[in-house]
């Protein structure tokens, strides 16, 4: 890790190109956040539909041993009916879990537990997010803003508790990351290597979720303006031209999805309109916000935004603003010397040759302008509107009244790697401002020290608040709203997907005789079972389906849910539960014991 | 070849590239070798002579609200982790509520979330079914809350405040009700023969529900509220059960419940032995699954005293706990029947619960 720039001498040395070393430290950085992901991973219980994608890992994982074995009912009825599970969502990831299950699990027993081998590709993804992350913020704002970015973005709550999961949440923000990293390779490199990568790249998205439909309503307009001069001159002379990487993308990228997509070979338009008709007219689970149940359209447009100040760390979400400002002014100087020169050819005194869209957004940085923030001449890549856009994009499909708002913060996490990136970059103010004030930090070589010791000052809240809210980070709230007190007060949401009844093993060891019969609520019967086979939880006990059956009966705290209470209080005749398993005082769980 | 992207003209070389111009097949735009993306963050400023006004100095230093709002963030999240209310507290804060609660007052935790805690060590001594399930705080005298976090309950509000004591971390705050009417009878407690009878009308006469003893039914969300073991049962379905229901304002209410049997007919619940007063408060609301049902229609609840219609309750997917108040000054006093008429066009999703006394 390069430190803050104590000399001018030795600045220039931050401006040579991404090293080995960087890709040391982007590896460093996403093993030390793996490792801690399987050091936690035993503690967190398994979400509702984890259960599933554990079930479809362990099935597709058969038809890569057909595969391995050479058979041709690879290629047949058998695949079809294989990935016919769960074909809601495509198999990329699933691949990934049922590889590392049969090969991290099975077969070389890295991973004692079954469940850990399952996601382990879904915690390699978090990983790789945070590698990618740091290159980002390396090459576009120098070292410290890729570092800052990528540990504000491991030390998010939210990102941290999906990061553990064998789900595609954390995947798809992985390879959304990717994929725009490799289209601005593209874009700022040339050539086709870099193109046919972003075909190839982009196609391995489609296959691992369909947020990736987001990704044309970023790359479009980011190339339309890029590529404006040539894309208007061409259009002048009557032809269409489009950038080698849009038309990869555009080409290749279908291809990998229908090739990587065993169910889509025998029906491929009947099952694709399936799959796009599926998540477009998604029903509508109950999400509570602000002490209302949310469970038909209109959803409300305060959700997401209230969401991210209600689960993203203060401290990030203040230097994102003063690197997304910071951005957004050098974008609106050169949008508003672009408005002044087109006033300028419409009044007859300018240049009236040059087109008034060409340039759009790259104009000329003002000198002055660049010897305050040290921006180059010229960013040909774009890469402040690419940010910009990879970040509104995600977030915006959220401001309308048609999209579910179930999946609480996890639906938009592909939009955080570009928050935290504009974070990184406003570390780098602060840290510039900081140089600034007190000029001895470098005319007395302590310059690095103090970069240091601010970057710990910046993450260390980040980091006590993601530590303490597992096993709980759906659960959990940021010290903005008062912490998960303060979101209860708020009326978010406690919880979903039944992820915390693992936590209840200790009072269900110490109070449950054997052979106890229990109603697992919201946990689904796989979750409960390999939690049983996994001595998770007590194995002598026994789950029923109804409340009034169990000799026990949880109850997982939303808001809807106190359905469950009341019945049980008529099954009882008391209200009165056992046990209430709490996260900062907020109830997480209330367990009802029978009266016999 | 110019450095910049934008001065490329289409590259005959390029993969061959769909165009969205139906008249000719459009090239593609291979991407410039634009320089490399130079990090431009670190690079040394010119250290400027610094001014010593006011406004510089604090220009100059503004900065440090990035470190200073960190090290906040950091000591509201260790407050906030270290200050939650202890079981010895909550303890300590419940042998106070027995000396300060009567049997007729109302005992309520605030904010609603700490409900679970309140009932797990409190428990339905003090938070019983009857407070908790409660149709309104109206038929209370007094009340007595149990507060943390400064919070209260908007049910309150409007009461006055008797007294207030501090347990620890723990609020109780004692209050009056100002305009407090008590209750000559409950009609939920005459879920018994010889207090209800209970009947189907249309589709050739009406049929009479017998009351029957069975075993408590339950069952995973969407099942509606439990039915417990007493209850009426109607020959060609339909039944009504006191229970307690989760309308749409998501609270537990306890209510008669039933669902609708649509296709023309209605239950009819006869009341006997009833005490009348002034008037007849009451509630109906649909149970909160069935209210994500936009398409179906509301139900209709009348009530009448013989032949005479006093009331009609219409209650749909957006009324929520819908409160009535029906006057019976005319009967005050005196003991009877009265009737409740309860009707919907369709019986799909229409989970159904009303409640009703005179005071």
């Amino acid at each position: 890790m390069t430190t803050a720039p104590p000399s001018s001498r030795h600045l220039a040395r931050h401006r040579r190109r991404v090293t080995s070393t960087d890709h040391l430290i982007g590896f460093a950085l996403a093993a030390i956040y793996v490792a801690w992901l399987i050091v936690t991973a035993r503690s967190l219980g398994f979400p509702r539909d984890e259960a599933f994608y554990f079930r479809a890992g362990q099935d597709y994982e058969r038809w890569f041993e057909l595969i391995f074995d050479g058979k041709k009912e690879a290629f047949e009825a058998t695949a079809d009916s294989i990935f016919s599970y769960n074909h809601e969502h495509p198999p990329l990831l699933k691949d990934l879990f049922g590889l590392s299950f049969k090969f991290l699990h099975e077969k070389h027993h890295v991973f004692e537990d079954a469940s850990t081998a399952f996601r382990f590709p879904g915690m390699c993804m978090g990983g790789l997010t945070l590698w990618v992350t740091y290159l980002f913020g390396a090459r576009a704002y120098g070292r410290w803003a890729g570092f800052i970015a990528a540990v504000l973005l491991g030390l998010m709550p939210r990102v941290f508790f999906n990061a553990h999961l064998a789900c595609f949440d954390v995947g798809i923000m992985a390879m959304c990351t990717l994929t725009i990293y490799v289209y601005w390779r593209a874009t700022a490199k040339g050539g086709l290597w870099w193109a046919l990568a972003a075909g190839v790249v982009f196609g391995l998205t489609l296959l691992t979720k369909h947020n990736s439909w987001i990704l044309p309503f970023i790359f479009v307009p980011h190339a339309m303006v890029v590529h404006a001069r040539p894309l208007f001159r061409q259009l002048g002379a009557g032809r269409l031209v489009l950038p080698t990487s849009l038309v990869a993308m555009a080409t290749i990228g279908p291809v990998v999805f229908y090739n990587g997509w065993p169910w889509l070979w025998h029906d491929p338009v009947a099952r694709v309109t399936e799959y796009v008709k599926f998540h477009l007219n998604h029903e509508y689970y109950n999400m509570e916000f602000l002490g209302r149940n949310y469970n038909s359209a209109p959803s409300p447009a305060l959700y997401m935004p209230v969401m991210i100040l209600a689960t993203v760390p203060a401290i990030t979400l203040a230097l994102f603003l003063v690197g997304a400002v910071e951005r957004q002014w050098v974008l609106g100087t050169r949008a508003w010397r672009l408005v002044r020169r087109g006033l300028l050819v419409v009044s007859g005194e300018g240049e009236s040759t040059s087109p008034v869209v060409a340039p759009l957004l790259d104009e000329p940085v003002p000198a002055s302008h660049r010897a305050a923030h040290g921006v180059r001449q010229h960013d040909h890549a774009q890469t402040d509107l690419l940010f910009f856009l990879a970040l509104a994009a995600p977030l915006a499909v959220f401001l309308l009244p048609k999209t579910p708002i179930f999946g609480g913060t996890k639906h938009w996490l592909t939009a955080y790697p570009f928050l935290a990136l504009f974070a990184g970059r406003g570390f780098v103010l602060v840290g510039e401002a900081m140089n600034r004030a007190w000029p001895k930090l470098v005319e007395t070589g302590r310059a690095s020290a103090a970069w240091v010791l601010l970057a710990v000052v910046v993450t260390v809240g980040p980091l006590a608040i993601t530590e303490h809210s597992h096993p709980f980070g759906l659960s959990s709230y940021v010290p903005l709203v008062g912490g998960t007190a303060g979101g209860a007060d708020l009326g978010l949401n406690r919880q979903f997907w039944g992820f915390t009844t693992q936590s209840l093993a200790p009072w269900l060891a110490a109070h449950a005789p054997r052979g106890a019969s229990v109603y697992i609520h919201d946990t689904v019967w796989d979750a409960w079972n390999r939690m049983i086979e996994e001595r998770r939880l007590p194995a002598n006990l026994r789950a029923v389906g109804s409340p009034g059956e169990g000799d026990f009966a949880i109850v997982h705290h939303e808001l809807h849910m106190g359905e469950m209470d009341d019945e049980l209080w008529v099954a009882n005749g008391s209200d009165a539960p056992a046990y209430v398993l709490a996260h900062d005082g907020v109830p997480i769980i209330s367990v009802y014991q029978k009266r016999r | 070849m110019s450095d910049d992207p934008a001065e490329l003209s289409p590259a005959p070389d390029a993969p061959s590239a769909p165009t969205s111009s139906p008249a000719e097949p459009a090239p593609t735009v291979e991407e410039a070798p634009a320089p490399e993306p130079a990090p431009i963050a670190d690079v040394m400023k010119p250290v400027e002579p610094v001014p010593h006004t006011p406004l510089a100095r604090l220009r100059r230093f503004a900065f440090l609200a990035i470190p200073i709002l960190a090290l906040l963030e950091l000591g509201a999240h260790l407050v906030q982790t270290h200050t939650v209310v202890s079981d010895a507290q909550w303890l300590a804060a419940r042998d106070a509520v027995r000396t300060l609660a009567k049997p007729e007052d109302l005992v309520v935790m605030a904010p609603y979330w700490t409900d679970p805690i309140g009932r797990e060590l409190f428990k339905d001594e003090i938070l019983s079914l009857a407070r908790e399930a409660r149709p309104d705080s109206t038929r209370f005298p007094r009340a007595v809350e149990v507060s943390i976090r400064g919070q209260h309950l908007a049910e309150l509000a409007e009461w006055k405040v008797e007294s207030k004591k501090k347990v620890g971390p723990v609020t109780l705050t004692v209050y009056d009700n100002p305009s407090y009417r008590p209750l000559k009878d409950d009609l939920v407690d005459h879920v018994a023969p010889g207090k209800m009878a209970v009947s189907v009308l249309g589709a050739g006469g009406p049929a009479d529900c017998a009351f029957t003893h069975g075993r408590v039914e339950t069952g995973a969300l969407g099942f509606g509220p439990a039915l417990p073991a007493d209850r009426f049962v109607c020959p060609q379905g339909g039944s009504l059960v006191a229970t307690v229901m989760q309308p749409a304002d998501y609270r537990p209410h306890r209510c008669l419940f039933t669902t609708p049997l649509g296709g023309g007919k209605t239950l009819r619940v006869r009341f006997e032995n009833v005490v009348f007063g002034q008037t007849l408060h009451g509630h109906a609301g649909l149970d909160w699954d069935s209210t994500a049902h936009a398409e179906e229609q509301p139900v209709t609840l009348v009530w009448k005293l013989g032949d005479r219609t006093i009331g009609h309750v219409v209650t749909g997917n957006a009324d929520g706990w819908k409160g009535f108040e029906l006057d019976t000054r005319d009967l005050e006093g005196q003991t009877g029947e009265i009737t409740a008429e309860v009707s919907s066009p369709s019986s799909r999703n229409r989970l159904y619960c009303f409640e009703a006394d005179t005071r």
